[in-house]
């Protein structure tokens, strides 16, 4: 690249890091004020220590295996019952849009499930399925499948029943017009249903481990509270906001790679 | 979902009456309640992993009886409740603020985008910490959980109220203080409505997630306390009463919000949501 | 020949205020690349009690003109004069009725009708009495209690018209009012239009692509050009309009009217796109 070609690059990339500045200076702020704060002990360490001390009781904590361990169990639980209950809210939701009877078994079913606080659920699942990874993965998928199927249910019902006129009129079987029509029409929705439901696992999985224990972030959150090990504390609050934030960022773009064709942002 | 929606072709054929229709429509859930009661009476499954639905309900009625369930739940609303008020009110505010000021928008526009993949259930260590077991934790919370939704959704609103709209107003002669309590506020007001419906099922959540965590009182206590010490009729029951509850609370919001929002033209899609 | 209904003629040494005065009037629009110029030098005179159309072909500018006049825009350079005052933003002198009808969807008719007067502070009383003669004036008596989602789209703009004259503005700034409405509904609307009108007497400036409706109810129409917009032509109309509909419409003046403000039209909608066309055509 000539002189010229990467001074003007270079000005570019540094515009842009100037513009990322500027954009998050409400958060350096906070940042800021909470060093200053803590350092001047205007509030206790045991309280407030300074993000310096968190920062590096992270890095203790990582390479004492204290962090990548217990993500990678409460992500595993996380994605494991996300799972669950995308299969089984996608085919509820499929079902219940084509099928009156279905409609009419399932509908007061979720409606009642949806608005309930499921987590209130934790001591039923310890108590039946124990306290490792089994009743934290069922509790996530038991939570996570009613905004699947709604989502699902929505995203189907959408379909112009014009499309499904012309679809019928061409010979298509119910099968074929499911998996060919409605499956992929209901996409968006059922993909803005998987993104909106991501944090719910997560959050689920991190809680059920908080009230209950048995390994993960939430559990190890709860044993430095329990010791007043508070930069540990603060730690694993900033880890759960950076797994919710890297996954956030994940799903945006994996949409973009799944369903190109979909300009709509559902 | 409103039944609305629901196998129109044999509840509408004869004369079936209103009552029919609307045990029809409760049908499904009695039939699992059924298949509940049976499935225990005939040891299909160990009794003391499920008791039964009327052991569950015989439960409920003796905590019901001696106060227990009504303290506890009274308890758990307050905190619930009082928090989604306190969440919402604070909502709004800043939502309007953003969609009406620049520098609010970027003052907390980025504060929301980061804080909204926190789950908020884990501050409730630091504020027991900080501030013990009780209602303060419990309520800070909740208002937090409650926070984002609200925003976001009466940003949203408020962004999307039409031009026309506030010119013509402005046209009529509306000073700008006018403008945002009598003109944006309400042509948003669906949007905020659904916002606080969100914030009302995480408000549950995060009231009975904290109270097991740690709490002298509420219906997650309960819930809990029965659990560890084995009472798991009891538990059923206190978890029966949570349930119903919740659902009464969101077909009450749904209530107000067919009221309140009966002008509006799509009211009756706004189902959306369960 | 001075018949009541022929309002466009004047006259010469007729006494008469001007109400709207556009001066070089520009206005330009920020794009991503660069900025695109809306309109370009546009001067108008009108004078209190006309009624003058702005008729153009689409995506010239007249809407942005008028959003302009009503002060919800601002120009980049150029003067605007309202009764001598210059245009600051919006205001109770100058009343809009957009296409989109833009009726508040949570109040009702009657209190979309009273919006204006309360503003102004009418007392109660007096706001009542308006509210039930205008609600007779526009026909829609037992409506007065409903939403406007309950209306059809003939019934919401008449209500958005009451609406703008309850407060009585000086002037009436109309934006493709009848734009959105079925052909008959429209034809309906315009006879309404004009004889509230001609009762009412007030400055009138209206946007529209339709060249009929534009001949059939003003004084005045002038020809925007192609974007960036400036008045091209003007045709004062001065047609008998005595008559039904039905007369005035099928009268040879009108029509001969009609034609050329209509050639008028499409030889500035055709004018960039066309060169090579009219190469052909001469």
């Amino acid at each position: 690249m000539p002189v010229a070609e990467r001074a003007h690059a270079a000005r570019g990339m540094l515009a842009a890091l100037w513009a990322a500045l500027r954009y998050c200076y409400p958060l350096l702020l906070v940042l800021l004020l909470w060093e200053l704060v803590a350092r001047a002990e205007l509030i206790r360490p045991l309280f407030l220590p300074t993000v310096t001390t968190v920062l590096e009781q992270f890095w203790v904590l990582l390479f004492e295996g204290e962090i990548v361990a217990p993500l990678l169990v409460s992500l595993y639980r996380a994605f494991a019952g996300l799972a669950l209950a995308v299969v089984f809210g996608v085919l509820a939701g499929l079902w219940m849009a084509r099928s009156k009877w279905a409609h009419w078994a399932l509908d007061p079913l979720v409606s009642l499930g949806f608005p309930a606080p499921k987590i209130a659920f934790v001591p039923i699942f310890i108590l039946w399925f124990g306290i490792d990874h089994l009743s934290k993965i069922l509790l996530v998928a038991f939570t996570c499948v009613f905004p699947m199927i709604v989502a699902t249910y929505h995203g189907a019902a959408a379909v112009s029943r014009t499309v499904i006129w012309s679809a019928e009129a061409m010979g298509t079987s119910e099968r074929k017009l499911l998996s060919r029509i409605i499956f992929p029409a209901a996409q968006p929705y059922i993909f803005s249903g998987v993104r909106v439901t991501v944090p719910v696992a997560l959050i689920i999985a991190f809680t059920a481990e908080m009230i209950a224990g048995g390994g993960g972030v939430g559990a190890a959150l709860m044993f430095a509270q329990r010791f007043f090990q508070t930069p540990t504390v603060f730690v694993y609050i900033l880890v759960m906001l950076a797994t919710g934030l890297v996954l956030d960022l994940v799903m945006l773009r994996l949409r973009h790679w799944l369903i190109p064709w979909d300009d709509e942002a559902v | 979902m409103a039944l609305s929606v629901a196998p129109r072709a044999w509840l509408q054929g004869g004369s079936l009456s209103s009552w029919l229709r609307a045990a029809a429509r409760y049908l499904p859930i009695a039939i699992v309640v059924l298949v509940w009661q049976l499935v225990v009476e005939f040891d299909l499954v160990d009794r003391a992993f499920l008791p039964s639905f009327s052991e569950t309900v015989r439960a409920l009625w003796e905590m019901t009886r001696n106060g227990e369930i009504v303290v506890n739940l009274l308890v758990s609303l307050y905190r619930a409740l009082g928090g989604l008020l306190i969440g919402s009110l604070l909502g709004v505010a800043i939502g309007l603020a953003m969609a009406t000021s620049r520098r609010a928008d970027q003052f907390f526009g980025p504060l929301v985008a980061t804080t909204y993949s926190l789950p908020k259930t884990s501050l409730v260590p630091l504020f027991i910490l900080w501030f013990g077991i009780g209602n303060v934790t419990n309520m800070l919370s909740v208002v937090l959980a409650c926070l984002l939704p609200v925003i976001v959704s009466t940003y949203h609103g408020v962004k999307a109220v039409p031009p026309v709209i506030v010119w013509s107003a402005r046209a009529m002669g509306t000073p700008h203080r006018l403008v945002l309590w009598r003109i944006l506020l309400p042509s948003a007001s669906l949007s905020i409505f659904t916002g606080i419906r969100i914030a009302l099922g995480f408000c549950f959540v995060l009231t009975i997630s904290a109270e097991m965590i740690a709490s002298r009182t509420g219906i997650g206590k309960l819930i809990f306390f029965y659990g560890e010490s084995g009472a798991y009729a009891y538990m059923f029951g206190g978890l029966l009463a949570i349930v119903i509850v919740a659902y009464a609370a969101d077909r009450a919001l749904l209530a107000a919000m067919h009221y309140f929002l009966r002008w509006h033209d799509s009211i009756h899609a706004a189902h959306a949501g369960g | 020949m001075s018949a009541p209904h022929n309002d466009a003629n004047f006259g010469i040494g007729t006494l008469c205020m001007i109400s709207i005065c556009v001066k070089n009037l520009n206005k330009r629009y920020r794009a991503r690349d660069g900025d695109v110029p809306a309109l370009a030098d546009v001067n108008i005179e009108v004078a209190e009690g006309e009624f003058v159309t702005i008729v153009g072909p689409s995506g010239c500018g007249k809407s942005t003109l008028l959003y302009i006049l009503g002060g919800f825009l601002g120009a980049d350079g150029g003067t605007i004069e309202v009764n001598g005052k210059a245009v600051t933003g919006p205001g109770v002198d100058r009343g809009i009725v957009f296409q989109e009808y833009a009726l508040f969807p949570w109040l009702t008719v009657a209190q979309n009708i009273r919006y204006g007067l309360e503003m102004s502070g009418t007392p109660g009383r007096q706001c009542a009495e308006i509210v039930e003669r205008l609600v007779r004036t526009i026909g829609l008596q037992g409506f007065e209690h409903r939403f406007p989602r309950e209306l059809s789209g003939g019934m919401k703009q008449r209500v958005a018209i009451a609406r703008t004259l309850a407060y009585d503005p000086k002037i009436l700034l109309l934006d493709e009012p009848f734009g959105a409405l079925d052909a008959l509904t429209r034809e309906g609307m315009q006879d309404e239009l004009l004889r509230l009108w001609q009762a009412t007497r007030k400055t009138v400036v209206m946007v529209t692509h339709d060249v009929n409706e534009a001949v059939y109810l003003s004084g005045r129409v002038l020809v925007m050009s192609q974007r960036p917009g400036r008045i091209v032509q003007e045709f004062p109309v001065t047609i008998d309009r005595a008559g039904e509909r039905e007369v005035t419409v099928l009268n040879d003046d009108f029509n001969h009217l009609r034609n050329e403000v209509w050639l008028a039209v499409r030889r500035q909608a055709g004018a960039n796109a066309g060169a090579s066309e009219a190469a052909r055509d001469a």
